[in-house]
């Protein structure tokens, strides 16, 4: 990869990158691996790019897609991909961010499927139904009652973790 | 009062450091971890392996006189080469920047595929390389000799009464058959097991996702 293309056309939107691979590892090792990662993808992908949607879109889209199918390292997950079972206090990374609030946000993140992972990030990204639909593929009509779903959830989570 | 989640998010990100970017390690000669190209390289190694062992299993089987075991197995794993080489193609058609659901579905698709196909060729595949080997020893040649022949002579000498069938005895014929029919039974089963046991991990959390995939698409 040059790092022309990295750093025009990737690094501008690296925060997306970081807030949706935060949401699906537990290390910070991991949280690294997966990002590589995802730069790696897309740059192999670039010449997929049609233009029929935005770059940020696409990165979005890319982002979630490599994050749902990476292998997680042995070490963290036997399993290779059960991570949503894994107890908070198993959950080394949990101290990623400064703000204390943002990081509990994200072990409560880290606690729903990763499709439900994929629909509250892009929502708290401000994307509308449409353009959460889109990007995950799914019904738009769907995507506000799972919301709603998930966000009571995650006061839930939340709640119990502050007592 | 309490923070919504949608504040949370927004102020703990408004601090900079919070989303900076990892440095990245000779990217480009990086292995990838990501599970296509994981399949993709494992099955780019095994189609070059299975395309070796089809050629030297030629000559191999020509110095050792075994020619009936060497033509049948190198025609058995070219085909296996083939459609191997035809489900690369498939993989590498996947798309990595469709939708979510488009993407796992086309992977999942791959990967039912690509395990029905290795079930079903399994099925085959052992019983025509135990047959392969019989007739490679059967009908080869050791010192000027056949070993079939030589076998048969000297289970005549034995029981001269035993009922042959083409030159060779119906017992052995009924053994073959009975191990051919054991390996046919099993050989999906044993190929299935061995898909499972390097990918099951990966099926199962694919087979989790499409089904909340379904549920959200489903219009309610």
């Amino acid at each position: 990869m040059s790092s022309d293309f990295y750093t025009t056309s990737i690094l501008p939107f690296a925060p997306i990158i970081i807030k949706i691979c935060r949401a699906y590892t537990n290390t910070q090792e991991d949280f690294e691996d997966y990002y590589q990662e995802v730069c790696l993808q897309i740059w192999k992908s670039r010449e997929n790019f049609r233009e029929q949607s935005e770059w940020s879109t696409w990165i979005y889209r890319l982002a979630l897609n490599v994050s749902l199918t990476l292998l997680k390292k042995k070490k963290n997950d036997p399993q290779h991909f059960a991570s949503d079972s894994l107890p908070t206090e198993l959950i080394e990374d949990s101290h990623a961010f400064a703000d204390e609030s943002l990081n509990q946000l994200y072990d409560a993140i880290k606690q729903l499927s990763e499709v439900d992972r994929a629909v509250i990030l892009l929502y708290l990204e401000e994307k509308s139904y449409l353009e959460i639909a889109d990007i995950i593929g799914t019904n738009p009509n769907n995507i506000g009652v799972r919301i709603k779903r998930i966000k009571e959830r995650l006061k839930k989570i939340l709640t119990q973790n502050n007592k | 009062m309490e923070k919504s989640i949608e504040t949370i998010w927004k102020e703990g990100f408004l601090k900079n450091e919070a989303l900076v970017a990892p440095k990245l390690n000779d990217l480009y000669n990086q292995k990838s971890i990501h599970i296509v190209d994981k399949f993709r390289r494992m099955y780019k190694i095994n189609i070059t392996a299975v395309l070796i062992f089809s050629i030297i299993v030629l000559p191999l089987s020509y110095f050792t006189n075994m020619p009936y075991m060497g033509i049948p197995m190198s025609i058995l794993f070219s085909v296996v080469v083939f459609f191997s080489i035809k489900f690369k193609n498939k993989l590498d058609r996947i798309e990595t920047s469709n939708n979510s659901y488009l993407y796992l579905s086309s992977f999942n698709n791959w990967v039912k595929e690509m395990v029905t196909f290795n079930t079903k060729m399994s099925r085959y595949l052992y019983p025509f390389v135990f047959l392969s080997m019989v007739m490679g020893f059967w009908f080869g040649s050791f010192g000027g000799d056949i070993p079939g022949e030589v076998f048969v002579n000297s289970l005549l000498e034995n029981y001269p009464n035993m009922y042959l069938v083409f030159g060779i005895p119906l017992l052995m014929i009924a053994g073959a058959i009975f191990m051919i029919t054991i390996l046919a039974f099993f050989g999906g089963r044993i190929g299935n097991w061995d898909i499972n046991l390097v990918y099951g991990g990966i099926i199962r959390k694919l087979d989790r996702m499409m089904s909340e995939m379904e549920e959200l698409k489903a219009s309610s």
